[in-house]
């Protein structure tokens, strides 16, 4: 798999961060560190915990990453949660979270295979 | 002054996740050294330690234990925000946040995603403009230490051809303007009567120097007698009065506030608060305020000096002499201001005069710079900003119509500015910091010849400061020979200085083809 067809997969766009970062070892240096990137856990934990302020920041932090990754689909649903988190709608926060966590695992597993090639 | 040698610029860097602080440093870190701040209680601990060192603040806003904004609020209640500069990263896009923001002295805004080029462009205009502003200051602040200076060393000359004609030291005059000063100062912090501030007070004591230049207008065998006048004698004396105004009245600058407090000085620095004095007899407050002050500095420096027919009284005596009213009466409120500058007084006349001259110009400088830092929108440093970005605004404008390779080179910090076509031709960027130590320019000329043009640029003068140069260039990825004309850049400092170079590389087929 190439950095393109990872990108593919994950539904991002590589050309726009490539544009951006001027090299494609610059990119593949990110992506394989989104891998320890801990704002999604954060996300996921502070909403089953209720603690809809440090879930905020840590999805304010999550959309913030994708979109510096140009992870466009991850970008997507990690910014709605946001916003329903920042208007305080918690109950629209909770139907959205398996939309971001479905997204996530989809990144997270594209980005496995192509470090594993 | 402008900071020399090759500076490298520190950046902080605050933002709570580790990939965007990442992604930041990889982009700046070949130019400038990173700190990272994980959140906004990090980052202000870092400036409180380092804020001297910090060059520019990259600040992101949502961050847990402080944000973004809680940053900008200790910068302003430090006054952090005056020297270093704020940009704010954020993937807030909302209004009313970055107007926030601004409102709280961020100097720009770069949005994620992150884009390396405009990452890196934002952040040299910023520290450039900043170091543009520092110097621009510092600029403004000698000069007006240099004009108070020589203002002071003008009268203060002035004043001992004065006092030279007199057989005196020259100390006289010094010692009435000290005093002439910490009375007035005194008296304006007892009464708003006189309308005294710090420019009238800076004036009035400058005036007080010239109280005795109507002496040069006695006869000398009079003005010097070793015993005592006749009568005669002295009424020839007491006529220096009305001549030093008559002097006054007759330079050519009669609106100058320092020419009038002169003139008033000088008629009636001899009148007594009780009518007995002279030339004109006034009584009370029908003597101006700068007579009077400089009447009781006067006679107070006649007794704390030696003279042939006395010597010199100690400061209590002379005190316990004008309060006994025997040297002459004074306003009661004056004598007031006397006995309660009575330590400064001692003080201060004790201190070597060359110093206190230059002490003076000093205090007036940082008082007048102060002043204009109240009027920020009007103030010179401004004014002087605005118009050095307009003329680079047209500085760019030309150089992106221009087809040939055009280049500007600055010594501090050491950056390589290229005409958009050059850039493109050379395979380079518009802009490269410390071009020596590029390896893409290494590959386009070697370094021996970049070298070779340095030297001979180094070693033209503000006189003939244009060189030409033969050399070869990787132009548009082929080795050719090219032909340089370059000029020097040198600063408007006394010992002039080697700020960097602008100029054009041509190609030499096309200068033939142009002959």
């Amino acid at each position: 798999m190439t950095i393109q067809e990872c990108y593919a997969t994950l539904g991002g766009d590589y050309e726009e961060v490539l544009n951006r970062l001027y090299s494609e070892a610059l990119v593949r240096k990110f992506v394989g560190k989104f891998l320890t990137d801990p704002s999604f856990q954060l996300l996921e934990d502070s909403m089953h915990a209720g603690n809809y302020e440090e879930a905020f920041r840590a999805a304010h932090t999550l959309k913030g990453v994708s979109q510096n990754l140009s992870f466009t689909r991850l970008y997507q649903s990690s910014h709605e949660i946001t916003e329903a988190l920042r208007t305080k709608n918690y109950d629209l926060a909770a139907q959205l979270l398996p939309t971001v966590e479905t997204d996530y695992a989809l990144t997270r597993a594209a980005i496995e295979t192509f470090q594993h090639m | 002054m402008a900071p020399k040698g090759e500076q490298r610029y520190t950046i902080l860097v605050a933002d709570d996740s580790e990939m965007n602080r990442s992604i930041l440093r990889s982009m700046l870190e070949e130019s400038y050294d990173i700190i990272e701040a994980e959140d906004g209680l990090q980052a202000v601990a870092i400036l409180q330690q380092r804020e001297q060192e910090i060059s520019l603040v990259l600040l992101d806003i949502v961050m847990p234990n402080m944000d973004g904004f809680g940053v900008l609020s200790a910068m302003n209640k430090y006054n952090w925000i005056d020297s270093v500069p704020v940009i704010m990263i954020s993937a807030e896009s909302t209004h009313t946040f970055i107007e926030r923001a601004y409102d709280m002295g961020v100097t720009d805004y770069i949005s994620r995603p992150f884009d390396m080029m405009v990452v890196r462009r934002r952040v040299i205009n910023t520290i450039m403009l900043y170091a543009k502003q520092r110097r621009l200051t510092a600029m403004v602040n000698e000069q007006i230490y240099q004009k108070e200076r020589v203002n002071n060393l003008m009268i203060s000359i002035l004043s001992h051809i004065v006092e030279f004609r007199n057989e005196e030291s020259g100390l006289h005059v010094l010692h009435i303007q000290t005093m002439t000063e910490i009375l007035l100062k005194s008296l304006m912090r007892k009464t708003d009567k006189y309308k005294l501030d710090r420019e009238t007070i800076n004036l009035i004591s400058n005036a007080s120097t010239l109280h005795d230049a109507g002496k040069i207008c006695i006869p000398s065998e009079i003005l010097n007698k070793p015993g005592k006048f006749t009568k005669e004698e002295f009424e020839i004396m007491k006529g220096h009065s009305q001549m030093g105004a008559d002097m006054m009245k007759g330079v050519p600058f009669q609106d100058e506030p320092l020419v009038k407090y002169a003139y008033e000085i000088c008629r009636w620095h001899h009148e007594r608060y009780d009518g007995r004095g002279y030339p004109d007899g006034l009584v009370g407050e029908e003597i101006p305020i700068s007579a009077q002050v400089v009447s009781l500095a006067d006679v107070y420096d006649a007794l704390t000096s030696e003279r042939v027919y006395k010597p010199a009284h100690p400061h209590e005596k002379a005190l316990a002499m004008i309060l006994n009213g025997e040297c002459g009466t004074f306003q009661p409120l004056l004598l007031e201001c006397l006995v309660e500058s009575s330590d400064i007084i001692q003080r201060e006349m004790a201190v070597d005069t060359v110093v206190r001259v230059d002490q003076r110009a000093m205090e007036n400088t940082a008082a007048e710079a102060a002043e204009m830092m109240q009027y920020e929108e009007l103030s010179a440093p401004d004014r002087t900003l605005r118009i050095l970005e307009q003329e680079r605004a047209i500085h760019h404008f030309f150089n992106s119509l221009s087809e040939h390779v055009l280049f500007e080179y600055t010594q501090t910090p050491p950056m390589l500015t290229l005409s958009p076509v050059g850039a493109r031709l050379l395979g380079l960027e518009e802009a490269t910091v410390d071009p020596y130590h590029n390896e893409k320019v290494k590959q386009i000329v070697s370094p021996d010849q970049l070298a070779g043009l340095a030297q001979l640029l180094q070693d033209s003068t503000p006189e003939q400061p244009v060189v030409e140069y033969d050399c070869d260039i990787c132009l548009n990825g082929r080795t050719r020979p090219v032909h340089i004309i370059s000029r020097a850049m040198w600063s408007a400092d006394e010992k002039p200085q080697y700020t960097g170079a602008i100029g054009k590389v041509v190609e030499y087929q096309e200068e033939e083809e142009k002959h």
